[in-house]
């Protein structure tokens, strides 16, 4: 038994080397384009390392970016794992960034009350955005790919309209973006520097390290148990894996496919806690854009695993950092960390794909 | 003495782990029928991919017609005059009958089609072998039996000489069987050879000028048709003599457990499937539909067993109503289904072995706790418990479900379903693609469930799994069961003229 | 009447992009693979389309570049898909991910800027006043309709899209047709963005049409006459919306949302099922049991 226990640990290390290889594949493309460019390779990591990695305030920026990439790559791997692809996080987090906004402004209440409060206007915008492609595909079926993207533009159209109108909360000649009024202090999110310089760790003030930390641990280690520890987590992989499958077993898959759904969007609501709460103050439609499209990225790199994710995202925000770290130092420009990102993928799924049956096929071989 | 129109001379495959063809030899002469019988997984198909061009053998050679040749692909196979007919067609449903027959050797003008000029060639190769089907049809709107034509038309317009049929009658009424073979008698009188690889025995001695059984990727023996019986044929296959009946204990059958009345139901394309059935099934007893393929089997199955694409009519379970209700309440109110797709319908495969013995019960304690977490140790327990029951082979219940074989995959269902308890089990084709082990294994389990006082519903292909398993048989004819056979009653002829429609005493019509 | 000449002809041009990309999309899903990258596809090659016009000084060169580009990057999605057998779905996303990030990468290395490019002044001779590429529409989609239908490569394209390992024993080669389906769909990618805007190349400037190209393509039922029908439908939609949005008293925004509100509706007016080639976005394997 311990010798079959052995090749199936074996089987586990070899089904989850798809997205080291393929970190490393698209690293050695990195360096490519860094020669290709007549850069010295020594001075493209040097700079990278003195911009993302050198110093606390350096991690702290790196950790920083990284918590609205988590929250994209999580909203994104609860739809995957159901087999549901919401492309639509991006049209999600700019409505769930604005309710919870309305929430800040509007709702005068005592702090301990309106950050969580605000977290689940958030949240409630987010999933209202995914209702209607969630429906159109429960009951007609209708792929959620093209609905979804088309709500991303219907989104950005009707909360341009709300702010330049009825939201505006602009006075006159003071700002020339478009934006809300201010949001209330009792719901602007704090920094919590403090508590990681007392650990010893000495993040300046000017990185933003604020709740929306807290609230990503928070929803990641919902999402991981919800997933992996409960029948409704396994429903919704079961789903994900066979519908057919699931109808037989008596899972109602309209319902858990929807749930996840609706799910992936108001987490995808939360993705713009940090810039608005903490960063800004306000919402405007200029909050960061693409971070939706990131988090499928984000995913499918982690194989769509909440833990992996994790991982996923302190890559891409590292990947952010090493980029204007080059723009910065060397000859390379910033945008080839895009092009990177995307071939990341590409290496990853395609390894990932042969790994999977590579591994298949050993295992019947084994039981002959 | 003919000559022979192809042999294969030892001929060697090995995959890893097993040899799929051992020193094979086999040979084909002109104008006669040669019957190729062997168990699942004895190699037969492997031989036959190997003829194909689909495998390379390791060793031994193939000769058509006296020269050694090298089959590099279904397309030399073919230029050479080797074609197959398959057990699972190959055909392309929303085209024509004439595009199905031409795709690949088209006619055209520098690449614009103009196949109507091949039109006459397909009107004669029908005409030589008594073949008709209407060319310009789409093929997805042909009954098998036609459909199953254009296959063979196929080959022939690419110049066949040799004919492998690979299971042809699976799918076929007995009196669509009979006009096979007397396909194969016009192809043959013609000069052609016709392989003819099947398990069915009655059919073999019906049409075969001879006889080679393979068992376990070797020849065990090749002889003329005279004088061979059933029995022989089949100890040859398995190698030892074969239990052809099952232990079955005398049984009082007790009360109705499922009703099902005026029962309506829709195919997936929309057509009645269904139509106005009706039948019951007691405890303690097993009831059997035979019937060919496409009669609506496996719409009633899905009608039962889930609910779906019910017209009209009644379900009754224990004299309740059940036909609204969702899978998960049939399932709670003891409806277990052995799904005749156990790849498509009744596996999560890339799971363990332990999660999928819970499906269905999933939802439940013990496997779950009140506050909705799953209990991993309940589930492996539980699992731990069902594979020593049933003896499935597997590492440990952690394996995944993709890893097993086939025959311990289809018991894992098998097991899973039993072990739920139910009132009432649908089986439906309980034993395709498991080797005779496993089949004994899965008709003893069903007779335990019958002595248990479960009732059954079984629905087979296999018409000798049905007779020797059923206490009462309903042929299904057109969406309707047209006859009732008790046990005592049920005759193989009798039931399989009853399943292409006729009545006792009927003469069918050439 | 001139209005209306050249009210037709303003919609064929907007429609043009949205209707050439649709063309491809039905040439590889009947070929059984689904590519929704053609928005990613589009946006490479709107840009390679401009620098090989400056570059080049002829339009038509920068046209040829852009078809090229199409094809290359088209192939990297028919690799990884049919080669690797990865989920269709998600090669298409990444490509999309790798084409937005691959076309602010070159316009940064051709222009030294990241989010626009230089202002290309060759561009396609105008006919009634708008870009006459647009008017190669017609031509195209009766031979894409011919080629489908009549010939021998269009008969075994779509037998590997319905069944297609019965097309492998019939001697059709799988891959090659599937690799044919999905180069085609890159290339007339090159030549929906040539019909776009091809005298600047702007982020973000293909604007969800390629996603709206697919959306044709399921209205137009696979076939190639009826994806360009649908995409006309959207283009000249948008068409109406652009020429009389001053006039129309509703904010712009809710104008701007048109088309892609359009699309849902359209996608979920749709009665019954509209079938797909059988075999459509599912990977086949040679030989596996």
């Amino acid at each position: 038994m311990s010798g079959s226990r052995r090749r199936f640990s074996s089987h586990l290390v070899l089904s989850q080397a798809a997205p080291f290889i393929g970190f490393l594949a698209s690293m050695v493309v990195l360096v490519a384009i860094v020669i290709f460019m007549r850069e010295s390779p020594v001075k493209a990591v040097e700079a990278v390392y003195k911009f993302a990695l050198s110093n606390a305030a350096r991690l702290g920026a790196v950790l920083s970016i990284s918590i609205p990439y988590y929250l994209s790559g999580l909203s994104i791997a609860i739809a995957f794992r159901a087999g549901v692809f919401n492309i639509g996080n991006e049209g999600q987090y700019f409505v769930g960034g604005l309710t919870g906004a309305l929430a800040g402004i509007y709702l005068p209440m005592p702090a301990p009350l309106h950050i969580p409060v605000v977290v689940i206007a958030a949240m409630l915008g987010g999933a209202l955005w995914a209702l209607v492609p969630a429906v159109l595909k429960a009951a007609r079926g209708i792929s959620e790919v093209i609905t979804t993207i088309m709500f991303n533009n219907i989104g950005l159209a009707l909360v341009n309209y709300l702010i330049n109108g009825p939201l505006s909360g602009m006075a006159k000649g003071v700002s020339l973006e478009p934006q809300t009024r201010k949001i209330l202090p009792t719901a602007l999110f704090g920094k919590l520097n403090g508590f990681f310089r007392s650990l010893g760790w000495k993040v300046p003030d000017y990185v933003y390290l604020d709740y929306s930390l807290v609230v990503a641990i928070v929803m990641g280690a919902v999402i991981w148990f919800l997933l992996f520890r409960t029948r409704q987590g396994f429903e919704i992989r079961a789903v994900g894996t066979s519908t057919d499958v699931s109808r037989y077993a008596g899972i109602k898959v309209q319902r858990v496919q929807v749930g996840a759904f609706l799910m992936s969007g108001a987490i995808a609501g939360l993705i713009g806690l940090q810039e608005i709460f903490a960063i800004r103050g306000f919402y405007t439609y200029n909050i960061a854009s693409g971070l939706g499209f990131d988090g499928i990225a984000i995913s499918l790199i982690a194989q769509n695993h909440p833990v992996g994710v994790v991982f996923s995202s302190l890559l891409f925000g590292f990947l952010k950092q090493a980029g204007y770290g080059l723009q910065l130092s060397t000859k390379v420009p910033n945008s080839v960390t895009y092009a990177i990102q995307g071939l990341m993928i590409l290496f990853i799924v395609a390894i990932n794909a042969v790994v999977v049956r590579a591994v298949r096929s050993m295992r019947r071989k084994e039981l002959g | 003495m003919a000559d022979a129109l192809l042999e294969l001379r030892e001929i060697t495959k090995q995959f890893p782990g097993v040899t799929a063809n051992d020193h094979v030899s086999f040979d084909l002469r002109a104008g006669e029928v040669h019957a190729l019988v062997g168990e699942n997984g004895a190699g037969k198909t492997t031989l036959m991919k190997i003829l194909y061009g689909l495998y390379r053998p390791d060793s031994g050679s193939v000769s058509v017609e006296g020269k050694e040749i090298a089959v590099r692909g279904p397309r030399d196979a073919i230029a050479r005059g080797i074609g197959m007919v398959h057990q699972h067609f190959m055909l392309f449903p929303p085209f024509s009958v004439l595009e199905n027959i031409v795709i690949g050797e088209e006619a055209h003008r520098a690449g614009v089609l103009s196949v109507n000029a091949q039109r006459s060639r397909i009107q004669a190769i029908m005409e030589e072998n008594g073949i008709t089907v209407p060319v310009d049809a789409r093929v997805e709107e042909l009954p098998v039996g036609l459909q199953q034509r254009v296959e063979i038309l196929k080959i022939l317009f690419r110049g066949a000489r040799i004919l492998i049929f690979d299971e042809p009658t699976a799918v076929l009424t007995p009196q669509e069987s009979n006009e096979l073979f007397r396909t194969f008698r016009a192809l043959t009188a013609h000069g052609k050879g016709v392989i003819f690889i099947t398990h069915k025995l009655d059919e073999v001695l019906a049409v075969a000028d001879r006889i080679t059984v393979i068992r376990q990727g070797k020849i065990v023996r090749t002889m003329d048709r005279a004088g061979v019986t059933k029995p022989m044929i089949a100890e040859l296959m398995v190698g030892k003599p074969v239990l052809m009946e099952v232990d079955r204990p005398a049984r009082e059958a007790g009360s109705v457990v499922l009703e099902v009345r005026d029962l309506k139901v829709r195919s997936p394309r929309g057509l009645t499937a269904v139509d106005g059935m009706s039948f019951a099934v007691k405890a303690g007893e097993i009831y059997g539909i035979a019937g060919v393929e496409g009669n609506g089997q496996s719409e009633l199955v899905h009608a039962i067993a889930e609910g779906v694409e019910i017209e009209s009519g009644e379900i009754l379970l224990g004299g309740v109503n059940a036909r609204r209700w969702s899978v998960r309440k049939r399932r709670e109110n003891g409806i277990a289904h052995i799904p005749e797709d156990r790849l498509k319908y009744g596996l999560l495969l890339p799971f363990s072995l332990a999660t999928n013995l819970t499906l269905g019960r999933h939802n439940k304690a013990p496997f779950v706790t009140r506050l909705q977490t799953v209990n991993s140790r309940a589930v492996r327990d539980s699992a731990r418990r069902i594979i020593e029951q049933f003896d499935i082979r597997t590492p440990s219940e952690t394996t995944p479900a993709n890893a097993l074989s086939g025959g311990n995959q289809q018991k894992a269902v098998v097991a899973r379903e039993l072990s739920a308890e139910p009132r009432l089990l649908v089986a439906s084709q309980p034993t395709r693609g498991v080797d005779i082990g496993a089949t004994e294994f899965i008709h003893r389990q069903i007779m335990k469930a019958r002595t248990e006082g479960k009732a059954v519903l079984l629905v087979s292909a296999d018409l000798d799994e049905l007779l020797s398993l059923s206490d009462r048989i309903g042929v299904i004819f057109k969406g309707r069961i047209i006859r009732e056979f008790t046990h005592e009653e049920a005759v193989r002829e009798e039931v399989g003229l009853a399943m292409t429609g006729g009545k006792a005493g009927e003469e069918k019509a050439g | 009447m001139d209005f209306l000449l050249y009210f037709l002809a303003k919609g064929l041009e907007i429609s043009s992009p949205i209707a050439f990309a649709a063309l491809g999309g039905v040439y590889s899903e009947r070929a059984g693979v689904v590519n929704i990258a053609l928005e990613g596809i589009m946006g490479v090659t709107a840009l390679t389309l401009v620098w090989g016009a400056i570059t080049f000084q002829s339009v038509w060169v920068g046209l040829l570049v852009a078809v090229l580009t199409g094809v290359l990057v088209s192939l990297i999605h028919a690799v990884v898909t049919i080669t690797f057998r990865v989920d269709h779905v998600v090669s298409g996303v990444a490509i999309n991910v790798f084409g937005i990030g691959l076309s602010r990468f070159l316009c940064q290395s051709f222009f030294g800027a990241e989010t626009q490019s230089k202002i290309n002044p060759f561009l396609f001779p105008k006919l009634l006043g708008v870009n006459s590429l647009a008017f190669w529409l017609i031509p195209a989609v009766l031979l894409a309709w011919f080629v489908l239908y009549k010939t021998v490569f269009g008969l075994r394209l779509r037998s590997v899209g319905e069944n297609p390992e019965a097309a492998d024993t019939l001697g059709v080669n799988v891959i090659a047709m599937r690799y044919a389906g999905v180069l085609i769909s890159g290339a007339l990618c090159g030549i929906a963005s040539a019909t776009l805007f091809a005298d600047k190349w702007i982020t973000g400037m293909v604007a969800g049409r390629g996603f709206i190209a697919l959306a044709a393509v399921i209205f137009g039922r696979w076939d190639p006459l009826g994806a360009v029908l649908a995409s006309l439908l959207f283009g000249y939609a948008d068409t109406f919306r652009i020429i009389f949005e001053s006039r129309i008293p509703i904010p712009s925004q809710f104008v701007q949302m048109f088309p892609y509100v359009l699309a849902v509706v359209v996608l979920a007016g749709i009665v019954g099922r509209s079938r797909a080639p059988a075999w459509d976005g599912k990977n086949y394997e040679k030989g596996e049991d």
